[in-house]
């Protein structure tokens, strides 16, 4: 029911902007946030089937390093990622509540499926599912900003 | 009297025996089986291992470097570009496992796959 003003919403918005990369409107971001977190993304209920230990946490770390650092930073807080605010929607911070508001099994479901619109791609059968609650474990266990550094394809 | 003493002389036969043939077995060679990595699968996919018998899987990686993490015998081997790792293990559980690829090495990563089945 709400998809159809949402649409609209967005096909509006690109008519207006044209193809430019433009910050979205507060009142746009609300509007795709809020739908996300409570109509598009799915898998709301399912828990995390690995247990949080220090192997868990270290693989999910590790996980991490195959390619999301690319746009999330080595610590999932945009550090050292050169266009992280260049893009539409902003790559949020995975400490932000935009992304921690999330249950496990939704934030399994965004790796595995995406999300659109953003740049977030589609993980699934590219990491195994194993490796994916990993990464879901670390993400509610980020280190602090700046602590790992940058991603090595940002410095050389 | 003459009966307990040949009693006791053929429970130690049998003892005597019994730990020839442990000790027959536990000297076999482990088996071996060769794997073959290739983006993005094993070559076999599958293999049948039996409980309690020594096994050495050789891993040969053919183009990147791939790995196989066996979770459920608690090991991981890895194998760069054209060489071969091995690891030696025992499997002690009946049952069908599933090992994974262990270094990441593309898009079908995640699907990389080998199955194990434990018979007795």
């Amino acid at each position: 029911m709400l998809r159809t003003p949402n649409f609209c919403l967005l096909g509006l918005s690109c008519l207006l902007c044209g193809c430019k990369v433009s910050p979205p409107s507060p009142l746009e971001r609300n509007v795709v946030v809020a739908a996300e977190h409570e109509i598009t993304v799915g898998n709301r209920s399912q828990k995390n089937p690995l247990p949080l230990t220090h192997q868990t946490l270290a693989a999910g770390k590790e996980a991490f390093g195959h390619y999301c650092v690319v746009c999330h930073g080595l610590d999932g807080q945009l550090t050292g990622v050169p266009f992280a605010d260049r893009m539409s929607p902003p790559v949020p911070s995975l400490t932000s509540r935009q992304v921690q508001d999330y249950t496990d099994g939704q934030l399994k479901w965004i790796i595995d499926n995406g999300l659109a619109p953003s740049g977030m791609p589609a993980s699934k059968g590219t990491l195994s599912d194993e490796e994916i609650w990993s990464i879901v474990h670390f993400i509610r266990h980020l280190p602090p900003a700046g602590s790992l550094g940058e991603p090595d394809v940002y410095s050389h | 009297m003459k009966l307990n003493w040949t009693l006791r002389i053929s429970l130690l036969a049998l003892f005597v025996i019994s730990c020839a043939w442990r000790l027959s077995r536990a000297q076999d060679p482990p088996r071996r089986i060769e794997i073959v990595a290739k983006r993005f699968q094993f070559t076999p996919g599958e293999i049948t291992l039996k409980k309690g018998q020594p096994v050495v899987l050789v891993l040969t990686s053919q183009d990147v470097e791939h790995g196989l993490k066996l979770e459920a015998f608690n090991q991981v081997v890895k194998s760069k570009k054209g060489q071969s790792s091995q690891v030696e293990f025992t499997p002690t559980e009946v049952g069908t496992f599933v090992a994974q690829c262990a270094v990441f090495c593309g898009s079908g990563h995640g699907g990389m796959k080998l199955t194990i089945h434990v018979t007795e």
